[in-house]
């Protein structure tokens, strides 16, 4: 009888313990703080320096007058702008990641354009380069049903305070450090946030995380990553 | 340039209410010119009290001197030249403009705009240019800064020529149609280089063009065309910024290898192995006390 008593109680812990403690012991889905806060927090380091392009076309001012402000003026013929250097590499040593990086757009669907290649990672070309003021996007696919795990798939267990390296075109690296790893759902991503283009120079990594659902084929959530600049 | 372009088409001047005095008169090379404004306060920070103003000179062969409410604002502006953008305070203006170099004293004016209409807040720009016959004429157009879906700007041409209704096209399909002086007219195109011209409405005797140029992202990219028969036709460019938007989503994997897994088999098996001891050596107590 005493034994029936201890077989019961022995029963009910692993029946309660079990989940409990695979519950508190699975990785964090987040760390550091919000990607939000991140984004919007004033650098706690300085700006890796890269040089923006300069804007062409500026004339000196006509000449001065006394209470007016500096008026410029400037030929107005058509241009086409510069190309902008597109970054080319991406790295995150700490969890092995290294891919090479292509400018990538909007989808016709209206979501920011993925490389097919899940080897490969796309920058937002329409935001800025990482290092220049505002937030710098580098997402790629987590995985392909034909290419297996992609390059970012390792992103979900970055910690605050990974490196991640960022080689630009002329070959000049800039380095940032992890702040913030979040794992959001999809319909509440902060858009705006995440490919705002003013604020403190910003390098957001995105990928697909949390559960799979096979009905759309997609995952339900985002793995977010920022990363503030490095000196 | 796959997709078919949203148009929009704004009329002229919206905001800017105008009354245009007819030019007293014309020195004898014609001339063009136009003034903006002039601000008296070289402190302009509050964005709410304030408008953002650019002149543009459209009058061919004809340099002049632009004053707003009687102070010089530019001088020897050139043909084909941008200036500004300025920032202003809201209010009234009178424009005028002489030929380069002239003495406003004596001088006779070559255009002039009276009360001028600048609302706190606007983003504007003031065109001398030739009206369809071609005389001089000082029009302000309000900049739209309205936001453009993500990977597209507006492409905003405006048509300030001694020309009759004109087409324009961008990459060889025509964009925007029947356009006449003063009027401007506005489509929503993919971000990105493209070689625009402009023809005669209904024909393809190109009048202008064709020029490459930039539309950029996130803003208006406004092209002008000016010019006479006589002194030829051109194209001019000002680009400003619109709200960006951010893309829908971001898309990400389609396999379902990185999927965060609920738990995992053996757990799972160890809790309902729990389960089932705890159950029977329950229901094992409970009978041995009946």
């Amino acid at each position: 009888m005493r034994s029936s008593v201890v077989v019961l109680v022995l029963g009910l812990v692993l029946a309660i313990g079990t989940p409990i403690t695979w519950a508190l012991t699975r990785p964090d889905a987040t760390a550091g703080v919000t990607v939000e806060q991140a984004i919007d927090a004033p650098p706690s380091t300085p700006a890796p320096s890269s040089a923006a392009p300069s804007p062409s076309g500026a004339v000196p001012p006509s000449a001065p007058a006394l209470d007016l402000p500096p008026v410029t003026t400037r030929d107005a013929a058509p241009t086409v702008a510069a190309p902008v250097p597109a970054p080319v590499r991406v790295s995150l040593p700490a969890q092995g990641v290294d891919a090479p990086l292509d400018p990538v757009g909007v989808a016709p669907d209206g979501q920011m354009e993925l490389p097919e290649d899940v080897d490969r990672v796309g920058w937002y070309r329409f935001g800025p380069v990482p290092g220049d003021d505002g937030s710098a996007v580098l997402a790629g696919h987590v995985d392909d049903r034909e290419q297996g795990l992609g390059a970012l798939a390792p992103l979900r267990s970055t910690e605050v305070g990974d490196v991640v390296v960022v080689t630009g075109a002329n070959g000049a690296e800039t380095r940032w450090q992890v702040v913030s790893r979040e794992v959001i759902t999809k319909e509440v991503l902060p858009l705006d946030t995440i490919f705002g283009r003013e604020g403190p120079p910003r390098l957001v990594l995105v990928t697909c995380g949390g559960p799979f659902i096979p009905e759309i084929r997609s995952y339900r959530d985002n793995v977010v990553v920022v990363a503030e600049p490095l000196p | 340039m796959g997709r078919k372009p949203e148009t929009t088409v704004q009329s002229n001047g919206r905001n800017v209410i105008v009354n245009k005095t007819r030019p007293i008169a014309l020195t004898a090379g014609a001339t063009g010119a136009f003034a903006l404004l002039f601000a008296a306060t070289p402190a302009l920070a509050d964005t709410h009290d304030t408008a953002t103003v650019s002149v543009l000179h459209a009058v061919p062969e004809t340099p002049v001197d632009v004053y707003a409410n009687g102070e010089e604002l530019i001088s020897d502006f050139q043909p084909g030249t941008l200036g500004g953008p300025l920032t202003l305070p809201g209010g009234e203006y009178d424009l005028t403009v002489y030929p380069a170099g002239a003495d406003p004293e004596s001088a006779e004016v070559a255009i002039s705009l009276e009360d001028v209409q600048i609302p706190a807040g606007a983003n504007a720009t003031v065109v001398a240019h030739l009206n369809a016959a071609g005389a001089p004429e000082l029009t302000p157009f309000v900049n739209d800064t309205s936001a453009v879906p993500a990977g597209e700007g507006r492409l905003t041409v405006r048509h300030v020529a001694a020309a009759p209704a004109v087409d324009v096209r961008a990459g060889g399909e025509v964009v925007i149609d029947g356009l006449t002086n003063p009027n401007e007219e506005s489509v929503t195109v993919p971000a990105g280089d493209v070689s625009a011209d402009v023809v005669l409405a209904g024909t393809d005797t190109v009048a202008i063009g064709p020029a490459d140029l930039t539309v950029a992202e996130g803003a208006s990219t406004i092209v002008y065309a000016w010019g006479s028969e006589e002194a030829g036709y051109e194209l001019a460019n000002q680009t400003v910024e619109a709200g960006a938007s951010a893309p829908s989503g971001v898309p990400g994997g389609s396999a379902g290898l990185a999927a965060d897994e609920g738990m995992p088999a053996p757990l799972v098996g160890l809790t309902v192995a729990g389960l089932a001891a705890a159950a029977f050596a329950g229901r094992k107590y409970a009978t041995s006390r009946v």
